[in-house]
């Protein structure tokens, strides 16, 4: 394709969509919305993921020692949980540090216990490498001698990768519908915008222009209407997302937030790539009939 | 060269358009083509443009075997041909002048180049001084001139005019016939297809008549014959 041609297609383009002013708005702000539903969902699931990962306790048991177990018992504790499969890291916390931590954290409360009183427990926190074996380590970490007591989290962790899962469902339904309501949007507006230079497209046709000289002008419009609507939405999210980041930040202190920056580049590409495709997609499928000769 | 063998036509609805054509047309010839209304005229002008394919039979038009040209190829082919329509079929936003540039840039022409030629066609069909009216600002003759221009535009060596002066008053159609044979003159092979009896008398041009899907006379040099 030479260079001036180019020129000619984008302007043939925009022209045709000025035309089609109305429908053009229509296309633009239903592959918009597709897009904000995209990316806020993403986002939404992009900082739980980052909150759980934060939290790390959902990934991890703790093995209580008896409270009056001597040092040996512990050790052997230890070497025990060392001694299974699944098993990461071990952290351990003696009874003596935790009670030292709850102390500073309320000395009112915890002031007056003496190290002989300590009600507390030693304890070990274990990193587990495989998810799926989980209840199995637990088990068992429940034979070992000299354990009172394992908490895990699985629980939690089940029923938040399960909302997760809910939400990735709603979400995939929803963007299906929007995505099958874009492109048929689209298809109408180029039909139409190809009804309009029908006359054009004929007298093209008898002249000697190829069909792909016909049809990209129309390529074009799809191109420009996913670009348009891709800029506006990475647009709207940065702004939307820092407000909502800024808003949230004083409720809900404990959450941490991804920053918009580290991932703009790739909201901004991701969007523009889904805009742009479906806008390729739309304009060929109501072109087809031209692409075949 | 110009050339159809044994061409028939039938239209999916199952009239018979064409019934086994035979004809030989030599570069740089001017031909008429007559014939009564659904005689087959515009049917045979239909192949020579690609816009249907024959049912049998074959059309040679220079290097091109018109039967196994695939559809990729015909924009190519169709370079080498200038049409005119009875109706003009001008774009009604663009100028006289955009109408001509625009079957230029149709073809990828450089602008350089497009600049250069308009300009030049213009004045050949005698129209330089309304290169910026629109269609609908000049008479049927104008129009049919600026088609002519914009038939001219690509240089192609077959010009195909399809009853160019239906539309417009006679001494208007003289003029465009007389366009035509210029045209005709500069070496391009010229094909109308014309109701206009005095004209075709007139110019004592080649004729061929065509009647119910038959070539049934081809001679040289006018007189119509009583029976149109
Ligand atoms: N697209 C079509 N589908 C079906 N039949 C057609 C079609 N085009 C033309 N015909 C028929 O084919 C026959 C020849 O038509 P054609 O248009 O070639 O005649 P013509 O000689 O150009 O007539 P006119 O002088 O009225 O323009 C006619 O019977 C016509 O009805
Ligand atoms: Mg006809």
């Amino acid at each position: 394709m030479r260079r001036y041609n180019l020129f000619y297609f984008i302007g043939e383009a925009l022209k045709s969509l000025k035309r089609n002013g109305v429908m053009t708005f229509a296309s633009i702000a239903v592959l918009l919305s597709c897009l904000l539903v995209i990316s806020g969902f993403s986002l939404l699931v992009l900082n739980i993921d980052v909150n759980l990962e934060k939290l790390g306790t959902l990934n991890e048991i703790v093995v209580f020692c008896q409270p009056d177990a001597t040092e040996e018992e512990i050790d052997a504790v230890e070497a025990a949980i060392h001694k299974l499969d699944n098993v990461d890291t071990v952290t351990h916390s003696t009874k003596a540090e935790q009670l030292k931590q709850l102390k500073e954290e309320d000395p009112d409360l915890y002031g007056d216990i003496t190290a002989e009183e300590n009600p507390l427990s030693d304890s070990f926190a274990i990193k587990y490498k495989d998810n799926d074996k989980v209840s199995t380590l637990d088990y068992e970490l429940k034979q070992i001698e000299g354990v009172r007591k394992v908490r895990n989290s699985l629980d939690l962790s089940n029923k938040i990768e399960g909302i997760k899962q809910s939400i990735m469902i709603v979400f995939f339904w929803f963007l299906a519908i929007l995505f099958v309501v874009s492109i048929f949007i689209i298809i109408n507006t180029i039909k139409i915008a190809v009804l309009n230079r029908k006359k054009e497209i004929s007298i093209m046709r008898y002249i000697g222009a190829t069909a792909w000289f016909i049809i990209l002008p129309f390529i074009f419009e799809g191109i420009i209407m996913g670009t348009v609507a891709g800029l506006a939405s990475f647009f709207i999210v940065k702004f939307g997302y820092s407000a909502i980041v800024n808003g949230a930040g004083e409720d809900l202190a404990m959450l941490s937030f991804v920053g918009f920056s580290d991932i703009s580049t790739y909201v901004l590409l991701g969007v523009l790539a889904i805009g742009i495709l479906t806008g390729v997609i739309g304009s060929s499928i109501s072109l087809s009939k031209y692409l075949k000769d | 060269m110009i050339e159809f063998r044994n061409v028939k036509k039938s239209y999916p609805n199952g009239t018979v358009a064409l019934k086994g054509v035979n004809l030989h047309i030599d570069d740089g010839e001017f031909v008429f083509i007559v014939g009564h209304s659904g005689a087959g005229k515009s049917t045979l002008m239909k192949l020579l443009l690609c816009e249907e394919k024959a049912t049998s039979g074959n059309i040679i038009v220079g290097q091109y075997n018109l039967t196994t040209t695939p559809n990729r190829r015909i924009p190519h082919y169709r370079r080498q041909l200038g049409v005119v329509f009875q109706d003009f079929r001008l774009l009604p936003n663009m100028t006289v002048y955009e109408n001509v540039a625009f079957a230029m840039r149709v073809v990828g022409t450089p602008s350089k180049m497009i600049k250069r030629r308009v300009p030049a066609i213009l004045n050949t069909v005698n129209l330089s001084d309304k290169h910026s009216a629109f269609p609908h600002e000049l008479s049927g003759g104008e129009q049919q001139r600026v088609a002519l221009a914009r038939a001219l535009a690509n240089n192609p060596s077959v010009i195909i005019a399809d009853e160019p002066t239906g539309n417009i008053d006679p001494q208007m159609s003289l003029e465009i016939m007389n366009l035509l044979v210029k045209i005709n003159k500069l070496g391009k092979t010229v094909i109308v297809v014309t109701h206009e009896q005095s004209l075709v008398d007139y110019y004592k041009q080649r004729v061929i008549r065509i009647q119910d899907g038959l070539v049934i006379d081809d001679y040289v040099g006018g007189m119509f014959n009583e029976t149109v």
